[in-house]
């Protein structure tokens, strides 16, 4: 019984996380961009959906849907306000520019996180589950959220893969993130493949804000704990690799799971923390990272 | 010696630094209580920047995470005054311990580089905070540490003091920057390959660096709770005060160590005087210092000394 | 080249010492007999609990200025958001006092600031009065220190109370109704709940109830699956809580899970007029205890207060609007016994109140007890409500309950009668 309990809330909450480390790597991968308002764009997402449900009572779907849009706005504001402009300046210098960057997401994080605070307060906010009610699994009862939860992030991550995979654009992309030179060399602008990504990202992040609405609840106080738990499953796999963010969101979500249920509530982080060491010491560039 | 005394005699940052000190010290017989109390956090703070601002002009690395060794000082010297420990012995522990730190975080930083660098100091940070939450019944968890002494209740007396340690560290560590030793590490900084192809050990001279910027910050750390009179995770171990040094840092002009002090009392002064806003400042602050980093990208020192670069 | 630099810094400096010159002189302004008395109310403006505290001052200083004020002079807020920051706070308290001439401090709701704050209150002997912090240790301090701490008084429940407020509700307004001789406590962990939960060992089997498990978590935890699941193993009756910090994610995670096992204790965020659309419902049927609520009619002056609060600020108010309303009178009454602003004279006169407030009849304790300052506890002085969410309002259920008062579980939990 326990066991099985494990397994679903454990396969759930690392769905989730591997949603959100998906984009987050896939950010790096291909502009080479850490963006530290990772955290706060999924608030926005998440916010965005508790707004529209409540004041405009619709119905959750409506609401995932504002919630993903807002996503996507906030992550093109943050590339064309933030990220672009440091990219493009030339009194940077290009040694340099990474720092810029991350410290002005970092930044830009800040002020997304006040303006929402502002607003609708840090008390966090939820959204109505998308399918309401209980089922029985192998003997244990689950909410049907849950499963849609997990069934959700993995459609959206194997969409995804089509996408890399299969079309001439996914094809561009997985060559942007290796030599971005070579493929400007051969004709190809940039500046489209890193819309491209931008967007992609800007939906990653908005439906895993939007699904943490739905499932745990999201409050603007919790946007650096979002972005370094990100962050930190993104270093565990090795930046760059999506493989790798997905293996480590599972990695750390069922050591999470498994402390939690079978040690205690109180160590949760710890045994996940401890890897992360490890790796850090031992294999620094991450399980599957590209050295 | 000589060639770094004339350095100093000839750099315009150790004059411009010596005319706001000048003026910074003559506050005490013109300015409230309350001024002095926010300006003696921004020394605090000056320290906090200066000491990045080594480990990044030296070591060209960028810690993510300077309240690790902040933090590490801080509460180190906390624990052991809330023991009985005296404060003296404290504030050297806290140094000693920020040291440790130090190494630790030098370790894998001179495997790594770039980004992943960034990221394992801001692991550190966040296993920092979760090892201080987790014993909390030691350690104060959220609701943080009480100390037993503090440097003093007088505001005068705090800003002598962390006016005086300010000035010392920042002497230090530019007079450092300056010398054959502190331009060597910098070139091992900006270039690995070259710096070791003429002889220097790259390696001996980075973790220099980093025990030289622990220490300063993890004393500073403790000096800064035994002003307060409590040590607590939102103020010296929380990722958001470390961004707020590398703000600060970065505001005033990085590699100018002069610069960070400046861009700390700048930045805290701004914070203080925008408090009317209520709720909005910490936004409005972000927001300049969004704009500084955008536009102004050598910082408040760069604006000063922009004449003096050659092209 | 040389000249611009160097004009560059003797401007910078000129407005530095200008500015800081004209601070010096606003402040040594003198007390002009006619002159506002100030208030400081340093508050937590993006928390709701936070938000509530600025809310009751200013409707108290409102309701004071319109009787006439104190003695023909009027109150003035001075307002201050701490961000939530200990750090942030101390700056706010040494400018109120410094800068702003406050003749006392009101606010927060962390008991980590309250605790922060209370030391520079000895320092610069200015009264300070917590309406929102619950830790058992601000009223320690004060007791194992009086001459230093004795600016400090603490205008809300302790957490020692609080937890015998709980148990005497549980007693006389559930058990009769509903068979609860078993719980697992439930708090998140903190300093303020460590005394908290130890009364509440202590407390519930008083009253009959046996502690199956105590379950502590850390306050920042998102999934409470694990934690429903091992306490439903144990198959309490209630799940006695103690949070905060958290409130909205366990409450929606529990509805959710259609957890067996109803909650009951303190829920922070759950005495928040909000509370029932920030959990779309789920809030369904949560007990929990506040220091008052709309409806609780706990002295003549809580509805009205609620009724002007709703006219002003659209939802009912949150429990640190109450204690913060209450505090202005106790202050304001102070002063005119005292017959000054002084500190030491203000302390004395503030240990001599007996005010019937919005929460109760408010008196603080003296010298000799353990909870120094710390609000009495008692069916005569401050007790509490409980209360229950039902249909998107909240119903009193202790210590006066409406005569058509129903007390209901959701469906899916499995509370048996006696």
């Amino acid at each position: 019984m326990l066991t099985v309990q494990i397994l679903i809330d454990g396969f759930a909450i690392s769905a989730l996380y591997g949603l959100g480390a998906v984009g987050f790597t896939l950010m790096f991968g291909v502009c080479g961009v850490l963006n530290l308002a990772h955290g706060a764009t999924m608030v926005v997402a998440a916010v965005t959906a508790w707004v529209v449900a409540g004041q405009y009572a619709a119905n959750p779907w409506v609401a995932a849907v504002a919630g993903t849009a807002a996503g996507v706005l906030t992550a093109f504001a943050t590339y064309f306000l933030v990220v672009r402009p440091i990219q493009r300046s030339s009194s940077v210098p290009a040694a340099e520019r990474e720092i810029f960057v991350l410290t002005g997401t970092l930044l830009w994080g800040v002020m997304i996180q006040e303006a929402v605070a502002y607003f609708y307060t840090d008390n966090p906010k939820t959204v109505r589950p998308l399918i309401a009610g209980v089922m029985q699994i192998g003997g244990v009862r689950t909410p049907i959220n849950e499963l849609v939860i997990a069934v959700i992030c993995w459609a959206v991550i194997g969409l995804l893969w089509l996408l890399v995979n299969r079309s001439k654009a996914g094809k561009v992309l997985l060559a942007a993130s290796i030599n971005p030179r070579a493929l400007s060399i051969l004709g190809f602008e940039l500046s489209r493949v890193y819309l491209l990504v931008w967007t992609i990202y800007g939906v990653l992040a908005g439906i895993a804000g939007v699904l943490l609405a739905t499932f745990l609840g999201a409050s603007s106080a919790q946007s650096s704990q979002l972005t370094a738990s990100a962050f930190s499953i993104v270093v565990l796999g090795g930046l760059g690799s999506v493989y790798g963010s997905l293996l480590a969101a599972y990695a750390v979500g069922y050591l999470e799971t498994l402390t939690a249920y079978l040690i205690s509530p109180t160590y949760r982080t710890v045994p996940a923390l401890v890897l992360l060491v490890l790796v850090v010491y031992v294999r620094p560039h991450g399980l599957l990272g590209r050295r | 010696m000589t060639d770094t005394i004339r350095a100093l005699l000839t750099s315009r940052s150790v004059w411009i630094a010596l005319v706001v000190l000048t003026v910074l010290s003559t506050l005490p017989w013109v300015a409230s209580a309350y001024i002095l109390g926010v300006l003696t956090i921004a020394y605090y703070f000056g320290v906090f920047a200066m000491s990045w601002d080594l480990l990044f002009g030296f070591a060209n690395e960028v810690n993510f995470g300077p309240t690790f060794l902040i933090g590490s000082g801080a509460y180190a010297a906390g624990l052991l005054n809330a023991h009985g420990v005296p404060m003296w012995v404290c504030l050297i522990a806290g140094g000693a311990a920020a040291l440790l730190g130090g190494v630790v975080l030098a370790v894998p930083a001179l495997r790594l580089t770039g980004p992943y660098f960034g990221l394992t100091t801001l692991v550190a940070v966040l296993l920092l905070q979760q090892f201080i939450i987790i014993f909390a019944s030691s350690t104060g968890g959220e609701i943080g540490l009480t100390m037993n002494d503090i440097l003093s209740t007088e505001a005068i007396t705090n800003y002598w003091y962390a006016l005086g340690f300010m000035t010392v560290c920042g002497a230090v560590l530019f007079t450092l920057s300056r010398s054959p030793v502190g331009l060597i590490l910098q070139a091992s900084g900006q270039d690995r390959i070259g710096a070791s192809a003429l002889g220097f050990n790259v390696v001996k001279h980075k973790l220099a660096a980093f025990c030289i910027s622990a220490v300063f910050s993890g004393l500073a750390g403790a000096m800064m709770v035994f002003y307060l009179g409590t040590a607590s995770v939102g103020t010296v171990v929380d990722v958001s005060v470390g961004a707020q040094v590398i703000i600060a840092a970065v505001l005033g002009g990085r590699r100018t160590i002069v610069g960070a002090a400046i861009g700390s009392i700048f930045l805290i002064l701004a914070g203080e005087a925008l408090r009317p806003l209520g709720q909005l400042s910490t936004f409005v602050v972000s927001g300049v210092a969004l704009l500084v980093i955008l536009f102004f990208v050598d910082g408040l020192m760069g604006l000063l000394l922009r004449r003096r670069e050659e092209p | 080249m040389l000249d611009r630099s160097r004009m560059a810094v003797h401007a910078r400096n000129g407005l530095l010492s200008a500015a800081a010159m004209a601070c010096f002189l606003a402040g040594a302004a003198q007390a002009d007999p006619k002159e506002p008395i100030k208030i400081g109310i340093i508050s937590e403006e993006s928390a709701i609990p936070g938000a509530g505290i600025s809310k009751g001052a200013r409707l108290a200083v409102d309701a004071i200025n319109a009787a006439g004020g104190i003695d023909g002079r009027k109150l003035e807020i001075v307002q201050y958001d701490d961000h939530s920051q200990a750090a942030d706070a101390v700056r706010a308290f040494q400018r109120a006092v410094s800068q702003d001439k406050v003749v006392a401090v009101i606010g927060t709701y962390i008991s980590e600031i309250a605790l922060a704050l209370q030391p520079w209150a000895a320092r610069s002997h200015v009264p300070f009065i917590t309406t929102g912090a619950a830790s058992n240790e601000i009223s320690k301090h004060i007791h194992d220190d009086y001459d230093k701490n004795k600016y400090t008084f603490h205008e809300f429940m302790a957490s020692r109370f609080i937890a015998d407020s709980v148990c005497d509700s549980i007693k006389q307004a559930l058990q009769p109704h509903y068979s609860i001789k078993t719980a697992v406590v439930f708090s998140e962990d903190a300093a303020w709940t460590a005394p908290l939960d130890a009364e509440y060992l202590e407390c519930l089997p008083k009253i009959g109830v046996k502690v199956l498990d105590h379950v502590r978590f850390s306050a920042d935890t998102g999934d409470f699956t694990p934690l429903f699941n091992k306490i439903e193993g144990q198959k309490p009756d209630v799940i006695v809580t103690g949070i905060s910090h958290v409130g909205v994610q366990p409450t929606v995670q529990w509805a959710q899970q259609q957890v067996p096992v109803p909650m009951m204790g303190y829920s922070g965020q759950a005495t928040s007029g909000t509370f029932w659309n920030d959990t779309n419902g789920a809030a369904a049927g949560i007990v929990t205890f506040s220091v008052a609520a709309a409806g609780a009619e706990l002295t003549a002056k809580t509805q009205p207060f609620v009724n002007d609060y709703i006219k002003h600020f659209g939802d009912a108010p949150v429990l640190t609007g109450f204690t913060t309303y209450d505090a202005v009178f106790v202050l304001a009454e102070a002063i005119k016994r005292a017959g000054s602003t002084d500190a030491d004279q203000l302390v004395a006169a503030l240990e001599k109140t007996d005010y019937v407030g919005t929460v109760g009849r408010v008196q603080f304790y003296g010298r000799n007890n353990d909870f120094t300052h710390a609000m009495k506890y008692g069916p005569e002085f401050v007790t509490g409500t409980m209360l229950q969410w039902q249909n998107g309002k909240q119903v009193i259920l202790w210590p006066r309950a409406a005569s058509q008062t129903k007390i209901g579980f959701p469906a899916f939990t499995h509370l048996q009668r006696p």
